[in-house]
């Protein structure tokens, strides 16, 4: 196993790289005065200009450029952010932990919702509830999760007022101990619930193919024959061995999730990795921009590395296999 | 599940390259006896009518401004007008142009491109698929609305350049599932005997395996099609989108402002995007029926 880490580990590495060295790349080829961008629409003075040239090292060939970068990032320095006024690294390391808990929740809930619905959708004898749960779901799963968390603002924040609209806290809180968890339950909620719909349903169909593709396997067959109840046979036999794929494919949806919740963070103004993210693209930061990149890529590797290793631990006849 | 669709799974050796048209208009039948894939191809069919008719169904020029800003749904405007007095029905008419041909073109390219970089990779194999399958993997490890999102935000918002983004962004999993057909199929006896006759690696390529391996693929066209049509509205929420160009997206983009006192400003064109993406999805489920048996009829239930 820990050959089978090391080698994933070597195999991702260049990956890292390559990914860096195109989003720099691409940076490269940005039509317009990166100068002028930083600085937005007042007007550049020379030595800024010449100063700023020489900090960047705006004027070295691009490979040479590349190489510095490289060399800052080992040294854990990711630059500094003037439209923030904050050490990059400094803004990720505020902002990561909120995406996290965000992603968490939502899945915290999209994952026994979806595994509920994939069983009971799965197992039904009866058709009708079976199609019913599937077109279902289908139509759910269609609707945009940033669209989603809109009409949800509209109707349980705005008319209602039952939720707050936006942030992730009140300005000025007072509230310590169990209220303060209260108060930001208050917040969270809507912005899970939102994604946690758009993830429960897709989960929900992954789930019941998955069950039907365990149902037809022998050993359910060996489980009737030898007399067990059907309740008994769901919970011990068919929700274990369905829920093993699903797991694996959620696995590799939170990894996509962390550096992808733009929209929905956008949405509810949740101070995220993904409104950071915006922030940063629309003030042309591009230091900021790039860290979010590459904290978005090494959360995807590593996520489906732990994931991988996870599955092989658990199914061991993948285990025999690796 | 009807026998023309039966007649489709089995493996045939074509001959000649209106097989893989003829492949593929005989999974459009037999998706249309699919429950599913007859509501979504319905959809679709509808929204493609609205598209190409809507110069004849928009009551007003999309962007002609009056002085009835804000006004709710009533007769004149079934959907209710924005904030600078624009018939939202009409823009939601137009807006499905938008949608459609981006789903379309970044589908089409997507297929183009990863079905490209899928074939040689699979067929080929040794340095070429190592090559062609690790940049495939370097553009799977962002995620696809990142990348968009830069791609947009640094170069410009052009309605081209934006479909160029998304294709850029989806390809891989075209590339992968083209691969691993190719990498199935290349070495079947069908296909020894294409070498042994000599003919060339295109040939064997386009003509002797592509009409093979097409069908999962339509799968995966339509389900990069729908991708598309929410990233599409997704850079039209965030203000990115090409300005020139109805989108509903950008609709939901100024509706943020107005949330409180205009409710139909987002009510509408959201759900236009929920019906054009619930029909791509309805439509690839019921292809997902046609071309995989295990999901046909109903194996699944347990007494």
């Amino acid at each position: 196993m820990a050959r089978f880490i090391l080698m994933r580990l070597m195999h991702s590495i260049p990956l890292l790289i390559a990914i860096i060295a195109l989003i720099l790349l691409m940076l490269q080829l940005i039509p317009g005065d990166p100068v002028q961008a930083m600085v937005g629409d007042y007007p550049v003075s020379p030595a800024f200009r010449e100063a700023i040239t020489k900090q960047y090292h705006l004027d070295d060939p691009f490979p040479t450029r590349l190489l510095s970068y490289f060399t800052n990032l080992v040294q854990g320095d990711f630059g500094y952010s003037y439209q923030f006024q904050r050490p990059v690294l400094d803004l990720i390391l505020t902002h990561a932990p909120r995406t996290i808990l965000l992603t968490v929740t939502g899945f915290a809930f999209a994952i026994p919702v979806g595994i509920l619905i994939g069983l009971i959708s799965g197992t039904t004898p009866n058709r009708r509830t079976d199609h019913l749960v599937t077109t279902a779901s289908l139509l759910v799963y269609a609707i945009p999760s940033f669209w989603l968390g809109q009409i949800l603002v509209l109707g349980l924040s705005v008319k209602l007022g039952w939720f707050p609209t936006q942030g992730m806290q009140p300005m000025i809180s007072r509230a310590q101990g169990f209220d303060w968890f209260l108060e930001r339950v208050h917040y969270i909620a809507l912005p899970a619930l939102a994604f946690a719909v758009h993830e429960g349903t897709r989960f929900a169909r992954i789930m019941r193919a998955s069950v039907i593709d365990t149902l037809s396997q022998g050993y359910i067959m060996t489980a009737r024959a030898k007399g067990l109840s059907r309740s008994s046979i769901i919970r011990k036999h068919v929700l274990r061995n369905s829920s093993l794929p699903l797991v694996t494919i959620a696995g590799y949806a939170f990894g996509t999730a962390l550096g992808g919740a733009v929209l929905l963070e956008t949405v509810f103004a949740w101070p995220g990795l993904g409104l950071l993210f915006v922030q940063a693209v629309r003030m042309r930061d591009n230091m900021t921009v790039v860290a979010v990149v590459i904290f978005a890529a090494i959360a995807i590797i590593l996520i489906n590395l732990i994931v991988d290793v996870l599955y092989a631990l658990l199914d061991p006849r993948i285990r025999s296999r690796a | 599940m009807t026998d023309s669709a039966g007649a489709h799974q089995s493996r045939k050796v074509p001959s000649q390259l209106s097989d893989t048209a003829q492949s593929i208009w005989g999974t459009l039948r037999a998706i249309a006896s699919t429950r599913h894939g007859a509501t979504g191809g319905a959809i679709l069919l509808l929204m493609v009518l609205i598209a190409l008719l809507a110069p004849l169904i928009a009551p007003y020029d999309p962007q002609s401004l009056t002085p009835s800003s804000l006004a709710p749904p009533s007769w004149t405007n079934p959907m209710g007008t924005d904030s600078i007095g624009r018939d939202i029905f009409s823009l939601v008419i137009y807006g499905t142009q938008t949608s459609l041909t981006i789903g379309l073109g970044a589908a089409l390219g997507a297929l183009l491109l990863g079905g490209t970089v899928g074939m040689l990779a699979g067929y080929f194999g040794g340095i070429v698929d190592t090559v062609l399958m690790r940049i495939a993997e370097l553009f799977q490890t962002l995620p696809v609305i990142i990348l968009v999102l830069f791609t947009v935000a640094f170069f410009g918002s052009s309605f081209w350049l934006l479909i160029t983004a998304v294709i850029l962004a989806i390809w891989p999993i075209e590339a992968r599932l083209v691969y691993g057909q190719y990498l199935r199929l290349r070495n079947m006896s069908f296909v020894d005997a294409a070498r042994v006759a000599d003919m060339s690696a295109a040939h064997i390529m386009l003509r002797e395996l592509l009409p093979n391996a097409i069908q999962p693929v339509i799968v995966q066209v339509a389900l990069d099609a729908s991708v598309a049509i929410l990233i599409e509205a997704g850079l039209g929420f965030l203000g990115l989108s090409d300005p020139n160009v109805v989108s509903w997206g950008q609709l939901l983009y100024d509706a943020q402002s107005y949330m409180t006192v205009a409710w139909w400003m987002s009510v509408f064109p959201g759900a236009a995007i929920c019906l054009a993406v619930a029909g791509l999805n309805l439509f690839a489920d019921g292809l997902n029926e046609v071309v995989d048996p295990r999901t046909r009829g109903r194996k699944g239930g347990l007494q």
